[in-house]
């Protein structure tokens, strides 16, 4: 079993200690956070051994072999260094830092100490991205030609509120504010698809009316982007008011496309029209209908073994993770995935500077 | 006196104030997190011309930057509480807030503080079925089987009470059932909930602890002014009826839905199932409903408000009159809804 230590007591923990315990490998040995009461209230409600505030003191008392970094984006390099340099292998959440120069500092680190290092990109390991994974692996949609990927965000929903009404809360610092701390998983999807070598375009604005505080106001909430790599190129949205609140991604092949809702878990070819004239209209809705069906199917199947929990497709990215670390297998995101994801974030930031 | 009202622009803060001036505070501090509800100082000004009203923009949760907010008052009355979210969330809106208020206040020697907690600190499991949940009832002593809620009002109420044997300050605590009104949420969980395109009736016979917020704003105020050192009051109002009752009324006044009666021994049935379902599945379906929190929030129990009585609150509003203003409130929101 692995001893595992989170840093970082705020909401996501629960949804670390949860899949852990869920997957068996390892055990939470300690929580650290600077707010011992945030301690006290992870370690008694998810009853955890464990309780610091100091992250050295921690890693002396404890020895874990694995540390979770669940703290804001802005402590990654120092806790993150800490850890790896302490001997345990670090799995971050998201962002993973605040621009590229940063990313490669916990990358280089991890090298040199000989440590694993992985971030929370988890939709990629949704049912809908294992899938897109296998048809990739067979080439079945040929060479990719675009993608398209949508994320929505609700800011009336409870973290929505807690960023809206709190102009010290942590994202109001992120360089790319609101958009830096969900465009991870919006390029996440992408970013295998693309080289180092990238051509970004940006939109950003605020659609929503002025508040009247400056810090609130500076947080825009609408953004579009375009990318380019080589022959493929990337479209993103997104948008804080789009309803409903959508979490898609359409990819292009030269022989196929299909379309991925990771809210719904469904993954459908899109229609191909091969039929002639407007009888051959009538077929596509009901072979997409068909679809969707077997998408229901699959996961009625998934839910009946238990495989269907929120955070299914954290388990499987720790499930990947934990084999890295135990030498059973690769990294489930390669270290130079996780630097361009960065870097791409830098470049969008910078569009967003520019287009003001 | 001066009196601090924190959490002032919402949902009970704002009556609390009303009441306060109503009984003749004379100089009241809001605090609020970003900015009062549009026009609220306009019209309580209107009302109170006499009263001298300052607004306080601060975030709680700001530690070491709370004393400037509660400098030069008497008395503070402390409802902001966080009511919804993610666990971590309601008890960092919770606790940390609450910590964060006391150790200013401790700083500043105010001399009273009034804390606004809830029933679900109380240690209700163990009343016998019909028996009276009072005063004298326990108190959790750690909540965590409660729910984040109950988690997070319990460690309030416990951290309260650790400093005011630092501080020494008059303490007087509020445990207010449901609070109802216009502008308030319309179902409590104690009477069912909504899932499925049904609604699962839950409380039955069960006695709904009701207080209407102007009701429960007065009991405030008194307590705050009246209330002796030490003090601990239940906030109930009288004539209370059943989950069922209340849940017929509302069907018929409000809008009609398809019931769905849970009867109390298939409820703890449920619950049992629940919890191991969550445990086999290994968290799949979360554990909404434990037998713990079912033998503590839904069996019929007794309440009275005779604590409050005694230091001369009286019910304001009548149960009746309070049913029908927000069965009207809730109805009118539900047409503007529809017809948006």
């Amino acid at each position: 079993m692995l001893k595992i230590a989170i840093v970082g007591c705020g909401k996501i923990a629960d949804g670390h200690v949860e899949q852990i315990r869920a997957l068996g490998r390892g055990e939470v040995v300690a929580v650290c956070d600077r707010e011992p009461l945030m301690v006290e209230q992870l370690a008694v409600r998810m009853n955890i051994p464990g309780r610091f505030t100091d992250v050295d003191e921690m890693l002396r008392a404890t020895r874990p072999d694995v540390v979770h970094i669940a703290t804001p984006p802005e402590s990654h390099v120092a806790i993150a260094c800490a850890a790896l340099r302490f001997g345990c292998h670090v799995f971050v959440e998201k962002p993973f830092a605040l621009n590229e120069a940063d990313a490669q500092i916990i990358l280089d680190c991890a090298r040199q100490e000989g440590k694993r290092v992985s971030v929370n990109y988890l939709y990629n390991f949704e049912p809908p991205g294992l899938e897109l994974e296998q048809l990739l692996a067979k080439r079945a949609l040929g060479e990719i030609v675009h993608l398209d990927t949508m994320y929505g965000y609700n800011l009336a929903g409870d973290y929505g509120l807690a960023v809206m009404a709190d102009p010290k809360h942590w994202v109001h610092r992120l360089p790319g504010k609101l958009f830096h701390n969900v465009l991870d998983h919006v390029l996440a999807k992408v970013i295998t698809h693309l080289s180092d070598d990238t051509e970004v375009q940006v939109l950003a604005f605020r659609r929503r009316p002025a508040s009247g505080n400056p810090v609130i106001d500076a947080l825009d909430d609408e953004l579009r982007f375009i990318i380019r790599s080589g022959n493929t190129t990337v479209t993103g949205l997104v948008s804080a008011h789009g309803r409903p609140v959508a979490h898609t991604l359409r990819v292009v092949g030269t022989k196929d496309t299909v379309e991925l809702d990771y809210t719904g878990r469904t993954l459908v070819h899109s229609a191909n029209w091969s039929q002639p004239s407007a009888l051959g209209r009538l077929f596509p809705a009901w072979v997409q209908a068909r679809q969707f069906a077997r998408n229901g199917w699959r996961n009625l199947g998934l839910f009946r073994r238990y495989e269907y929990h929120y955070f299914q497709c954290m388990r499987v990215l720790l499930d990947r993770f934990y084999d890295a670390v135990e030498d059973k297998g690769p990294d489930p995101i390669e270290p130079a995935h996780i630097l361009r994801v960065c870097r791409v974030i830098d470049q969008i930031v910078l569009g967003m500077g520019a287009a003001k | 006196m001066k009196v601090l009202v924190t959490g002032a622009g919402g949902f009970l803060g704002r009556r609390i104030v009303d009441s306060l001036l109503r009984m003749g505070v004379s100089h009241l501090r809001v605090h609020v997190r970003q900015a009062p509800p549009a026009g609220m100082i306009e019209s309580l000004q209107q009302k109170y011309p006499q009263a001298h009203i300052e607004t306080v923009q601060a975030n709680l949760l700001s530690r070491g930057e709370l004393e400037p907010l509660v400098s030069g008052v008497d008395c503070i009355v402390h409802a902001a509480a966080g009511m919804k979210g993610a666990a971590a969330d309601m008890f960092a809106n919770t606790v940390l807030t609450t910590r964060n208020l006391l150790e200013a206040a401790g700083a500043q020697n105010i001399r009273r503080i009034v804390l606004i907690s809830s029933f679900s600190v109380y240690c209700a499991e163990s009343i016998p079925k019909g028996g009276l949940l009072s005063e004298a009832t326990p108190i959790e002593p750690v909540g965590v089987n409660k729910g984040p809620y109950g988690y997070a009002k319990t460690r309030q109420e416990h951290l309260f009470k650790e400093f005011q044997q630092r501080f020494g300050f008059e303490s007087v605590i509020l445990r207010p059932g449901v609070i109802y009104g216009p502008g308030g949420g319309s179902m409590s969980s104690r009477v069912g909930i909504r899932a499925l395109g049904f609604f699962f009736s839950l409380g039955g016979r069960a006695q709904l602890p009701l207080t209407y917020v102007d009701n429960c704003a007065d009991a405030v105020a008194q307590a705050a002014l009246k209330a002796p050192a030490g003090s601990a009051f239940n906030v109930v109002d009288d004539d209370l009826p059943t989950c069922k009752t209340y849940l017929q009324s509302y069907c018929r006044e409000v809008e009609k839905m398809r019931r769905v009666p849970v009867p109390y021994w298939a409820f703890e049935l449920g619950a049992r199932f629940l919890v191991w379902y969550n445990q086999k599945s290994k968290g799949q379906l979360p554990a909404l409903f434990t037998t713990y929190v079912v033998r503590s929030m839904y069996r019929p129990l007794r309440h009275n408000n005779a604590a409050l009585k005694a230091i001369g609150w009286t019910q304001g509003v009548s149960t009746a009159e309070g049913l029908s203003r927000s069965f009207r409130y809730w109805k009118a929101q539900l047409q503007s809804a529809k017809s948006s």
